[in-house]
């Protein structure tokens, strides 16, 4: 396999031309943290970007930053934490769910994912915090899409496209990422013992309160069992968590954390757990660690399902039962992560049909090659949106020589 | 009037009575429009130098209504032009001569309220405040508040990702949309996201949001509602300097506080609004900031002097704190009236509208002054503060020769200065038929010709509001060649391992 390491943006447009005037797909990667997600590809030539690292610009007082994009994600989250701001759609790292060494990991690469963690219902995900980027397009083109100042509608939001996309619609070199300022504190009101449905309820109460819960997880004691980590300290034998976060300056978040506790009272007494210990807490929900691959669920799939948030104690509880896998949830029941054992088509096509019903869909984040060759990793699109996905992926990559197949099997994405 | 228009098609006015008779058949009564004098109201939108009137005005009550008009104007290669509440600023719904004007008017359901999932499903045609409203006695809203929030039509709102005085702490309109139906100019209906946060594949949603109208037509959207803060209380804070005005601004947000609203008015924009509501603003002073806070009573409390300590550092010199709604209210009724304040004081102004880095306002506001002493024309300035937005409001009239052509030259010049220093050609009104000629000022043909290709996948004839946005027209098929040299040497300097 050739592996490409390209210098500059110039060399990324070289290096596209040359693909395409040879004909050859190349496979995009940052730090490569993520090459199991996703579609099994056929490329043999490899397009690194991780020499592009530098940070171009960053000006906390206007709440951006610019990076180019194989700046590595370590560096940059260290960067902005040390002037106090954050990436508020708090995204996650895949190290220990997809068991890839710590510490790996581009701002590209996790803008490509589009993954976001707990506080994506308050803040919106990473599409909502991608302000500009550039990039080289299966046309060996350079163009840029959106600007660098938080507030534009010059255009279309090409960027929009771009997050999510897992580099199947363009190579980006630089992106201009916005950042908000870090709580001052934060607190987390622990629930014992609820059932998922329960739980959904008393998530779906907190969210509807005008406390401004930032985060509202749920771990079923099942998917608690094998647990390590700050998970693992505040867990019981058997017994399931709901968690619910409140952040911000600290005589209001603690103020809130009263109200809150109050208006939950008919689901139970809650306990309080305070600043670094609640923002471990977070962290382990953020990177779904109960099902790390060091763990004894290694050979388990896990599938991300996203869903109307009310849907989703119920289905949820449903599936682990009836598959003998473990679920946890995010988003106040809006996203559930699952654990479920082995099976030839890692129970894609009970799962999906399923979810479809309450409006949700489904991808697989961790299986075998096996599996991954014979299901659709990402939920598959109706007719009509599909082969406008395909028309979006022609108008970006007419010859689909960006990581060809990632996204779809058997089509142009 | 400088923009040209697309050429009319000939062939297409002259089947203008058989066109007419076949959109009556999809769409009875009164649904089609194609009288001079009932047409007129569709003329313009809220750009209103601008004029034109459609070959017809098809108003459509169902979505499959809508499908059967864009299919049987694609099939006919009929443009066609949709049109919310035509409260645009930038012309995005100004007809075209050979096009059917389709207004979302009659779309005004709300078709489902699911509080436990934070969503509201509704018609395009439905206004902004009316979701709000429907959902007030739960003490919920919807947070996105352009000021002609009892007018514009989510359907608009989402075609022009709009925004208001609330989108600093809680996003435009794309961070607020959950899932749209959307209908293409072939006339195939398409679902793209719906309750849950994030849709399956490419985020097409979030493409469509800012889109102008030039993607589809947008016949359902599901929105995300926010429960209302317990409490909001504002200051009004007043300066010597703009540029001391803007240093608080920045020192607000470098403390970490992200204000609900932050809103910065010079001093003729003071003066007009002043006048017009009797606010109780200062005329003394360079700059008016007002900084609303909202949350939790506490939290509120804190804030509130919080800033108020940050505006003193900055030498401020006047500063008042709402103590109840009526005054928070009193406070934010001259900025809100800034526009119509304005009016009374000019018989014509433009608003212009670009985003700037913050940092450079003080510079920006220089060059500005200088400006208008060089066309001649007063210009008076409301800006969202917070996120870098400006408002120009420039004043002219248009009965004085030549005051129209220089104020659009002066606005266009504003526009320009907002790229230069690192800024954006719009922050919230579009780019529609006002700010087209000037997109190059910004992207390079490449960068167009890469949002074009884009169009191209949901509207390969380039039948759907064509003239809009984009300066230069392009066919589809010639956007897709590609430009590669064959023979050329694969990875000539390129390091490899
Ligand atoms: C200490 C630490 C903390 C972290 N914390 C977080 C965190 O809080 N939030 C978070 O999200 N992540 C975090 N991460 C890392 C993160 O989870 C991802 O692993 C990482 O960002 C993915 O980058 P990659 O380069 O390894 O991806 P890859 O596997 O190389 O790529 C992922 C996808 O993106 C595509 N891609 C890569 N580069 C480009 C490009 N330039 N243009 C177009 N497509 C491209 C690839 O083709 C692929 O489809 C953290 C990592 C560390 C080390
Ligand atoms: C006094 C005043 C104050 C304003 N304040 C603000 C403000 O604070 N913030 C702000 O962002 N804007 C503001 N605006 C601009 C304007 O109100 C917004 O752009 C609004 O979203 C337009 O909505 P509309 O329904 O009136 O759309 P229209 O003017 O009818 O159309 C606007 C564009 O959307 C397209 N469109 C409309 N409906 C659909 C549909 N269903 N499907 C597809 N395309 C469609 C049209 O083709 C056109 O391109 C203001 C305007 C006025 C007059």
């Amino acid at each position: 396999m050739d592996t490409l390491k390209v210098r500059d943006a110039q060399e990324v447009e070289d290096a596209v031309r040359a693909a395409i005037a040879n004909e050859q797909p190349i496979e995009i990667v940052g730090h490569g943290s993520k090459r199991s997600i996703g579609q099994l590809m056929s490329t043999n030539a490899v397009l690194e970007l991780s020499a592009l690292n530098a940070v171009t610009a960053y000006e906390p007082n206007e709440l951006i930053i610019t990076v180019q994009a194989g700046a590595p994600m370590a560096d940059v989250l260290s960067l902005i934490d040390s002037k106090n701001q954050q990436f508020a759609f708090e995204p996650m790292d895949t190290a220990a769910l997809l068991g890839t060494s710590p510490g790996a990991g581009t701002v590209a690469g996790m803008i490509s994912a589009g993954l976001a963690g707990p506080r994506r219902i308050k803040a919106g995900g990473a599409r909502d915090h991608l302000l500009g980027a550039n990039a080289v397009s299966g046309f060996g083109e350079s163009f840029k899409a959106g600007g660098k100042v938080v507030k534009n509608v010059t255009g279309y939001d090409l960027c929009k496209l771009l997050a999510g996309s897992w580099g199947t619609l363009a190579v980006m070199t630089e992106v201009t990422l916005k950042v908000t300022p870090r709580p001052e504190s934060e607190r987390t009101l622990v629930l014992r013992g609820l059932g998922d449905v329960v739980a959904n309820k008393a998530m779906t109460a907190a969210l509807g309160s005008p406390y401004d819960v930032t985060g509202a997880a749920h771990l079923p004691g099942s998917a608690l069992r094998t647990t390590v980590g700050a998970l693992a300290e505040i867990a019981q034998p058997d017994q399931s968590l709901t968690l619910l976060r409140l952040e911000g300056i600290t005589s209001s978040a603690s103020h809130r954390a009263q109200s809150l506790r109050a208006a939950l009272k008919s689901f139970g007494d809650a306990e309080l757990i305070e600043d670094d210990a609640s923002a471990a807490l977070w962290r382990a929900v953020r990177d779904v660690e109960p099902f790390a691959a060091s763990g004894p669920r290694a050979l388990w799939s896990v599938w991300r399902i996203v869903c109307p948030p009310a849907a989703g104690g119920a289905f949820g509880e449903q599936l682990s039962r009836e598959s003998g896998g473990e679920v946890i949830y995010d988003w106040g029941g809006g996203l559930i992560w699952a654990a479920l054992p082995p099976a030839t088509d890692g129970h894609a096509k009970a799962l999906r049909q399923r979810v479809e019903k309450i409006g949700g869909h489904a991808s697989l984040i961790r299986g075998s090659d096996a599996v991954r060759a014979g299901i659709d990793v990402f939920h598959p699109q109706p007719a009509g949106l599909a082969a406008l996905g395909s028309r979006v992926k022609r108008s970006f990559d007419p010859t689909n020589i960006l990581n060809r197949g990632r996204m779809s099997r058997g089509s142009a994405t | 009037m400088t923009i040209l228009m697309p050429e009319p098609d000939q062939s297409v006015l002259a089947r203008r009575d058989e066109i007419i008779a076949a959109l009556r058949k999809i769409v009875p009564g009164e649904g089609v429009i194609s009288s001079a004098a009932e047409m007129k109201p569709y003329e313009s939108d809220g750009l209103m130098a601008y004029r034109q009137p459609p070959m017809v005005v098809v108003l459509p009550s169902t979505t499959k209504q809508v499908s059967e008009v864009l299919r049987y104007c694609h099939q006919n290669g009929i443009k066609v032009v949709p049109r919310g509440s035509g409260t645009s600023l930038s012309g995005g719904a100004l007809p075209l001569a050979d096009g059917v004007l389709l207004g979302l008017g009659k779309f005004k359901r709300i078709r489902e309220i699911d509080f436990d999932n934070r969503a509201v499903v509704v018609e395009p045609g439905v206004t902004n405040l009316a979701i709000s409203q429907a959902v007030d006695h739960a003490g919920f809203y919807y947070a996105p508040d352009p000021s002609s929030q009892i007018a514009c039509s989510i359907g608009g709102n989402i075609a022009e990702n709009s925004g208001g005085v609330h989108c600093l702490k809680y996003g435009m309109t794309t961070n607020n949309v959950l899932g749209c139906e959307i209908v293409l100019m072939t006339g195939e209906i398409l679902k793209i996201g719906g309750k849950a946060a994030e849709c399956a594949g490419y985020d097409l949603m979030g493409v469509i949001t800012g889109s102008e109208g030039l993607l589809g037509v947008i016949t359902e959207v599901t929105v995300r509602i926010l429960r209302k803060p317990e409490t909001a209380r504002a200051l009004m804070i007043g300066f010597q300097s703009v540029e001391a005005a803007g240093q608080c601004v920045a020192d607000v947000i470098s403390a970490g506080i992200i204000p609900g609203g932050m809103e910065m008015m010079d001093k003729p924009a003071i003066h007009a609004a002043e006048a017009f509501v009797h606010a109780g603003y200062p005329l003394d002073v360079e700059a008016l900031l007002i900084i609303e806070l909202d949350g939790p009573q506490v939290e509120v409390d804190e804030l509130i002097s919080r800033v108020e300590a940050i505006a003193l550092g900055c030498g401020s010199t006047t500063c008042q704190i709402s103590t109840s709604e009526q005054q928070r209210l009193l406070f934010w009724s001259g900025r809100k009236a800034a526009f119509p304040a304005v009016g009374r004081i000019s018989p014509d102004y433009l608003c212009m509208d670009g985003t700037i880095p913050r940092k450079q306002l003080p510079l920006v506001l220089r060059r500005m002054n200088e400006m208008s002493e060089k066309y001649g024309l007063r210009v008076a300035n409301v800006f969202h503060a917070g996120d870098g937005n400006l408002h120009p409001l420039i004043l002219y009239d248009a009965n004085k020769p030549g005051e129209q052509d220089a104020a659009e030259a002066f606005g266009a010049d504003i526009l320009k200065l907002c790229v230069e220093v690192g800024g954006v050609l719009t922050g919230e009104h579009g780019v529609g038929i006002e700010k087209r000629d000037l997109m190059p000022e910004m992207f390079s043909d490449i960068d167009l010709n890469q949002q074009q290709r884009l169009k191209c996948a949901f509207d390969s004839e380039g039948l759907l509001n064509p003239g809009k946005v984009f300066p230069t027209l392009h066919r589809c098929a010639e956007l897709g060649r590609m430009h590669v040299h064959k023979g050329q040497l694969p990875f000539p300097d390129i390091p490899r391992f």
